[in-house]
């Protein structure tokens, strides 16, 4: 290794330049391992972050994907209690409804929620929503500030406005209890919170017990596969996903982007190939008259290829790692870039890292290598000695 | 689209051979049949033609109401949604106003101006009076539903950048390798009396050669690889869309950066070889 480092010494514009290449080219590559999964890990952790592993949504539908609804939200709920194997479901209905600010309404997104089984919100600052609290709301900051409210002040939220009449069907004065973090939320997203019955009745929903969805915790021990299957039985006219089967649709929506990881990588390590054996073949061939001597001195062809594949590991590593700061670095930046997606939740991230990926990663670099290194350390293994003699002697 | 329309469900009604997977079994049949338009994509998969009847319901267990397919359409390609997959149909609003029992109710309306009123002017005069509703001027709506595409051509660029950064350096690489190859030519055409000029110019010229070349073969590959995204993407996403688009401009701007490249490459090195001693060139220095 120390030769091969020294040989390396000895173009160091050359050696510069293979470095950078190698680097960027990794830094591409760890860019499209870590955006490869890493949406998909993300998504799940967002729907697993409060513990609940299953999701109940209209037929044909994903939650939140579509204004349907589900009609008869309690018998549902019980049915799905039913399941030995299941703790708690948690119901919920998001509508669009607005604030009075002033003789002015603000649009706001609101969420019906049972606070004793809830999937959907992080308590920040006040105090949470007690289960059957009718008079109390809970909001994002964005939420707060768009209609100018803070803990422990009254607002009023209306709900189904008609133009042709120009009044609100529908009007609650609820006293802010707390802020809270909706994970579900995009930047900046104005969102409310109230107890179920509340929000049905501000989305007009309460006759039919309409909600938009549901979220499953099964018992710790249970398969979440198998309560799935057994729930699609007991309620066969709902959807009933698992977390693993949620984040399999979300993936298809995503594609593109696994997609082009998988190119863009593909590309960089072809490139990283190119550029190294290139490199080492030109580097071999200026020193066939030095490897002639060390074979006419006795010297294995095995220690000759050792050397040669020593030196473009040695090459490809040094690269990989300025490649590796490189690339988080850049992983970073297209981060803010894509996170920018309208209605992307805000928690959601493209670039995880992940101890198997990045392990893949970099064993597929140092492969890479190798490889790189295998057509010239065959050269300098089939090198004729007294003909290459010969010709460095005239 | 009316609030509710993305929940329907469909069944076919003649017979079982066309209803969509996992659904319940035949519905009662309804009374008075609607015409209704079906998109390509959900007309092949309920394997329904023009006059075919269709039953509809909005959920499993729900009244179901027979329509009749009188079109069938294929919708404007729309990037935002080639990912979704959805099916859709086409009702006479009344139709579907009454099928959701919500008569008089749209989510939203079109309004075109006389000639000569601003949009921006209308949409405010509308919004002083509003009271649940919110005009826009269409420009403004096709801004805000251009963003994810402009999210899209920023992470575009960005990746470009990384990829023409990494292009660059392989190519300074190769050319100065491809040139300190000619040593031993450089060193022997000194020897014999040849202008340093000369040579330069020479390693110059092949640099060039190389660098046109190489940006031919490029510009091939790249037209190949675009035509085979958009062959893989199109049969992918069933869609008319075009997901790789080599324009002139795009063309213009990579043989030139290729070639520059190839060429500041070339004279750097060859400027070095120029520069140093024949007799160390030959490798007796």
């Amino acid at each position: 290794m120390l030769a091969a480092l020294r040989n390396l010494r000895r173009h160091p514009m050359r050696t510069g330049l293979a470095l950078a290449g190698v680097a960027v080219t990794a830094a591409m590559l760890l860019d499209m391992v870590l955006l490869s999964r890493g949406i998909e890990r993300s998504f799940e952790r967002l729907l697993l972050g409060r513990g609940y592993q299953i999701r109940v949504s209209p037929k044909g539908t994903l939650p939140f994907d579509t204004e349907a609804t589900l009609a008869g939200a309690a018998a549902l709920r019980r049915t799905l209690e039913a399941d030995p194997a299941v703790e708690a479901v948690g119901p919920f209905l998001g509508t669009s409804l607005h604030a009075r600010r002033g003789d002015s309404l603000v649009t706001l997104f609101g969420y019906g929620i049972d606070p004793a089984a809830q999937a959907l919100y992080q308590p920040e600052q006040g105090t949470d929503l007690e289960p059957g609290d009718t008079l109390g709301v809970l909001l994002s900051r964005p939420a707060a500030q768009a209609i100018g409210a803070t803990i422990g002040d009254t607002v009023t939220l209306v709900g189904r406005l008609d133009p042709q009449t120009a009044s609100a069907a529908v009007e609650r004065r609820l006293v802010v209890r707390g802020l809270v973090r909706w994970l579900y939320d995009y930047r900046g997203q104005p969102s409310v919170g109230t107890v179920l019955p509340v929000m049905q009745d501000l989305a007009w929903q309460r006759a039919e017990d309409r909600v938009s969805a549901m979220v499953v915790r099964v018992r710790e021990g249970a398969d979440p596969e198998a309560v799935v299957e057994r729930l699609r039985a007991a309620a066969p006219r709902v959807e009933v996903n698992s977390v693993a089967e949620l984040v399999a649709h979300f993936r298809q929506r995503l594609v593109y982007f696994r997609q082009l990881s998988y190119i863009l990588g593909t590309i960089s390590l072809g490139v990283t190939v190119l550029l190294v054996a290139t490199l080492m073949t030109i580097t071999v061939n200026e020193r066939l008259g030095e490897i002639a001597t060390l074979r006419a001195i006795g010297i294995g062809r095995g220690s000759l290829v050792r050397g040669v594949l020593a030196e473009s590991l040695a090459l490809t590593v040094a690269g990989g790692t300025l490649g590796a700061g490189l690339g988080w670095a850049t992983a970073e930046y297209l981060d803010r870039i894509l996170t920018r997606f309208p209605g992307l939740p805000a928690a959601i991230s493209f670039f995880v890292p992940e101890p198997r990926s990045l392990a893949l990663a970099g064993a597929t670099l140092l492969l890479t290598g190798v490889l790189a290194g295998a057509y010239p350390a065959l050269l300098a293994a089939r090198a004729p000695i007294a003909a290459t003699l010969r010709a460095e002697a005239t | 689209m009316l609030a509710g329309m993305a929940g329907l469900l469909l069944v076919l009604g003649a017979g079982q051979a066309g209803r969509l997977p996992g659904e319940a079994g035949p519905a009662a049949p309804a009374p008075a049949a609607v015409p209704v338009a079906l998109e390509r994509r959900l007309a092949e998969r309920l394997r329904a033609g023009v006059g075919d009847t269709v039953l509809l319901s909005l959920e499993p267990g729900a009244p179901v109401r027979p329509a009749v397919v009188t079109a069938v359409y294929e919708p404007p390609s729309d990037p935002a949604g080639v990912a979704r997959r959805e099916y859709g149909l086409r009702f006479h609003l009344p139709h579907l106003a009454d099928f959701l029992g919500a008569e008089d109710r749209v989510d939203r309306l079109a309004v075109a101006l006389r000639a000569g009123v601003a949009a921006d002017s209308a949409a405010a005069r509308f919004n002083q009076v509003a009271f649940g509703f919110r005009a826009f001027p269409s420009a403004e709506i096709a801004d805000q539903a251009s963003q994810t595409f402009v999210v899209v051509s920023r992470f575009h660029d960005a990746i470009a950048v990384i990829s023409v950064v990494a292009s660059a350096v392989f190519l300074l690489c190769i050319m100065l390798l491809k040139v300190e190859e000619r040593r031993h030519d450089a060193a022997l055409m000194r020897f014999i009396g040849v202008r340093r000029r000369t040579i330069f110019g020479a390693l110059l010229l092949e640099a060039v050669l190389v660098a046109a070349v190489g940006s031919g073969v490029g510009v091939g590959l790249a037209l190949l690889a675009s035509a085979a995204i958009n062959a893989y993407y199109r049969r992918f996403f069933d869609t008319a869309l075009l997901f790789s688009l080599v324009t002139p401009g795009v063309l213009a701007f990579s043989v030139a950066l290729s070639l520059g490249l190839g060429v500041v490459a070339g004279a750097v090195a060859a400027w070095r070889l120029v520069r140093t001693r024949p007799l160390v060139l030959w490798g007796r220095g």
